[in-house]
């Protein structure tokens, strides 16, 4: 089973951003994706989710070769997919206690009975514990008034609910403190076994040294201009955006001289 | 009494409906009174509606004002309306024929639930008080006057001094006939020290079919005594909805109104809550829900007249399709109340381009050491919101449905009435999916549906907020 997006591109408002993104993610594998900013990593992470926004205006994008432009949100959901948002949206009124049950219920296999609430609570009260989170985030409104690190924290217990085949976690250890970035991480890695393929969109080599990459890739203006094994994000963690830009144009350069 | 119908408001239509009741002669020249104040009070205009900016030109022609004398039963006739189970309850089908149940203890501690008219005949002098101190004035409001000039029947609820009651007095009316017109008056009143909590409920069955309701509600909450007033509407799709109400604090009393609002095809309504007493509190919760070419025109004011007072009202409402709302609101507070806080609030949420709705708060302050805010605003449902939720496998319907459910949440919760605010929760639902739902006990509730989630309350302290005016 395989994630695979081929020539991708997608505007936004007109704009084009996504300018031809190739990527395959297979089964339990963990990919970072790292880039500056205006780089098109969350571009990339909402037009996979099909946020109504974002035009595609050419490319593919399968999950085990089932094609997922044109689904709504929701039927992709069904696919498998999941997003943790860069910024997760708040919602008053709403409590976080039907929010996670609407969740875990709308992404269980067809066909199989929705769990009682007592069961439900049970299953949420592991998740919790697994991050270290504590009960009374049930009775609050859903990522109303939730700090920075609450909410990426939040939005793994929504992972871990809704067991996905294939994740995308937008800045997920961005505004997270050292202990928490450990938890989550572990959170992660608990989470998405050898079941799950793991999109980890980061600036950041510290979360890779818990969630460990075996692909790391560099998206640059819309496309992905390399890709490679960890040592990338050390390379990049040293010596910065401009280097592998000016490595890229070098090589463009090279590769036009005769 | 006999069957007339109405082709034209004059007095002597005031008269014969006076004289059909068996009505003291006081009260046919207070009616005198009130007609003369309506035909002279212009035509209200309202960019909302055009249907009744003359109460002529409405079709009233083709409604009976006085009812006939043929008997419903009422017990099949309130068939899925009811338990079986109501104790304290006053129902009336169609124009005024009225079935009381009131528990023999209540009863025999002077607690009264039972029509107007039946209360003017056991105590007049207390029910011309009334009348003669009317909150509602004729001379503020055409449509009160015509209600004070009109009435053909109206409920009489009284829970006497020191008497606190643990369960709520209801009063349900159901209409089905076509051409139906309801002209009623309510006195709710608390004697001083007395608890009451007090639910109205208007609810239309069969083929939606012309109507006509017009009100006017005086809830009286007398020194030390605590009033929850709840009312419900779903009248049918082509009734027309009028109502007026008057809510008074006393000394360290407390009124408080939770309002639901679902039905109708236009529901105009103002409600002025008097502060009348130090240290009385009063509190406001509008909820409406619209969608079709429904047309809500509501006002609440809060006057305050007494010092340490403290008023709030608050209304939430969602339009679908194309539907329209405004929401007037006035914070009034004169010099004598200091120390007085005030608080009003109007948010509304569009469900399409093609609904509207209006919010127009406005102060009037007559004294510097108070604290009053007002707050409002309109806005599309939030695409970033409904995104997020399908991007948690919610479908757009289900989605929508959750932001909205939630849209009301922060004034929902804050309803002192635990079955108002249940049932207010299962009454939205079902008009979201096209369904007509009544107001249920939460027995009901759960065998209907399983579970109730469990609730957020809503904990932030109104009066901590920012003030615009201090
Ligand atoms: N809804 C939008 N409207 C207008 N422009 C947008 C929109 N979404 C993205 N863009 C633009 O697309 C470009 C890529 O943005 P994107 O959020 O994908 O970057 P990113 O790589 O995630 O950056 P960061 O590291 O800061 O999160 C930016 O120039 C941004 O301004
Ligand atoms: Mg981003």
């Amino acid at each position: 089973m395989k994630l695979e997006i081929k020539d991708l591109r997608a505007s936004v408002e007109g704009k084009e951003i996504l300018k031809g993104v190739n990527l395959t993610i297979g089964q339990g594998e963990t990919h970072a994706l790292m880039g500056p900013n205006g780089s098109g990593k969350s571009t990339l992470a909402y037009t996979l989710m099909g946020h109504p926004k974002y035009q595609v205006t050419s490319g593919q994008v399968t999950v085990d070769g089932e094609n997922l432009l044109g689904l709504t949100p929701d039927k992709r959901v069904k696919k498998g997919l999941f997003l943790a948002f860069q910024y997760p949206v708040s919602v008053q009124g709403v409590s976080m206690f039907s929010f996670l049950r609407a969740a875990y219920n709308n992404s269980r296999p067809a066909g199989t009975e929705p769990p009682t609430i007592f069961e439900f609570k049970e299953t949420v009260a592991q998740k919790l514990k697994m991050l270290s989170m504590d009960d009374s985030f049930l009775s609050r409104y859903l990522n109303e008034g939730f700090s920075g690190g609450e909410k990426k924290r939040a939005e793994i217990l929504q992972m871990a609910l809704m067991q996905p085949k294939f994740a995308v976690l937008d800045e997920t250890d961005s505004g997270l403190d050292i202990d928490a970035l450990r938890i989550v991480a572990e959170g992660i890695n608990t989470v998405s076994g050898p079941q799950t393929g793991t999109l980890l969109i980061t600036h950041y080599q510290r979360i890779l040294k818990y969630v460990k990459p075996q692909f790391v890739h560099v998206m640059y203006q819309g496309r992905i201009i390399e890709s490679g094994g960890e040592e990338l994000s050390r390379l990049l963690e040293e010596k910065g955006y401009t280097w592998i830009q000016g490595y890229k144009e070098e090589e463009q350069v090279a590769q036009q001289t005769p | 009494m006999s069957q007339k119908a109405v082709s034209s408001f004059d007095e002597d239509l005031v008269r014969s409906i006076s004289a059909s009741l068996d009505e003291p002669a006081w009260l046919t020249s207070s009616r005198l009174d009130a007609f003369r104040q309506f035909a002279a009070l212009p035509p209200e205009k309202n960019p909302l509606y055009t249907k009744y900016v003359s109460t002529f030109s409405f079709p009233l022609d083709r409604f009976k004002i006085i009812p006939g004398r043929s008997e419903i039963d009422f017990r099949s006739f309130f068939q899925g309306f009811l338990t079986g189970k109501e104790k304290d309850i006053i129902l009336q089908g169609n124009e005024t024929q009225v079935h009381t149940e009131l528990s023999r203890d209540l009863e025999s501690q002077g607690v009264r639930l039972m029509s107007f008219h039946a209360a003017l005949k056991q105590e007049e002098a207390a029910i011309r008080k009334l009348i003669e101190g009317r909150l509602v004035k004729s001379g503020s409001d055409r449509f009160a006057a015509f209600v004070n000039a009109f009435f053909s029947g109206g409920t009489f609820v009284r829970v006497p001094t020191g008497v606190s009651l643990d369960r709520p007095l209801r009063r349900m009316l159901l209409l089905d006939s076509p051409s139906t017109s309801i002209v009623e008056q309510t006195f709710v009143i608390a004697e001083e020290e007395a608890k009451l909590v007090y639910l109205e409920e208007l609810y239309s069955k069969g083929v939606p079919s012309p109507a006509f309701v017009a009100s006017t509600t005086e809830v009286l909450a007398r020194p030390g005594s605590h009033v929850d007033f709840s009312s419900i509407q779903l009248l049918g799709d082509r009734t027309t909805h009028v109502s007026n109400r008057g809510i008074e604090t006393s000394n360290d009393s407390k009124a408080t109104l939770s309002s639901l609002s679902l039905g109708a095809e236009v529901s105009r309504s103002r409600t002025n809550f008097f502060l009348n007493g130090r240290g009385s509190l009063a509190e406001g919760f509008e909820i409406f829900f619209t969608d079709g070419k429904q047309r809500y025109d509501y006002e609440t004011n809060l006057v305050h007249n007494s010092p340490d007072s403290t008023g709030s009202t608050q209304a939430r409402g969602v339009l679908k399709g194309e539907s329209q709302s405004i929401f007037k609101g006035m914070i009034k507070i004169v010099n004598a109340a200091k120390n007085s806080r005030s608080y009003l609030a109007h948010h509304a949420m569009l469900l399409e381009r093609t609904a509207k709705s209006d919010g127009v708060p406005s102060l009037e302050i007559d004294n510097n050491e108070v604290r009053a805010t007002h707050s409002a605003s309109v806005a599309q449902i939030d695409e970033e919101q409904l995104f997020y939720l399908m991007a948690r496998g919610l479908s757009q319907d289900e989605a929508k449905k959750m932001v909205v459910l939630g849209f009301f949440e922060p004034v929902l919760s804050r309803v002192p009435i635990e079955q108002t605010r249940e049932g207010a929760r299962f009454m939205i639902e079902g008009k979201w999916q096209g369904e007509k739902r009544r107001l249920a006990d939460r027995e009901t509730l759960l065998a209907e549906t399983g579970e109730l989630t469990p609730e957020v309350k809503e904990t932030e302290d109104i009066f901590e907020r920012h003030y615009k005016y201090r």
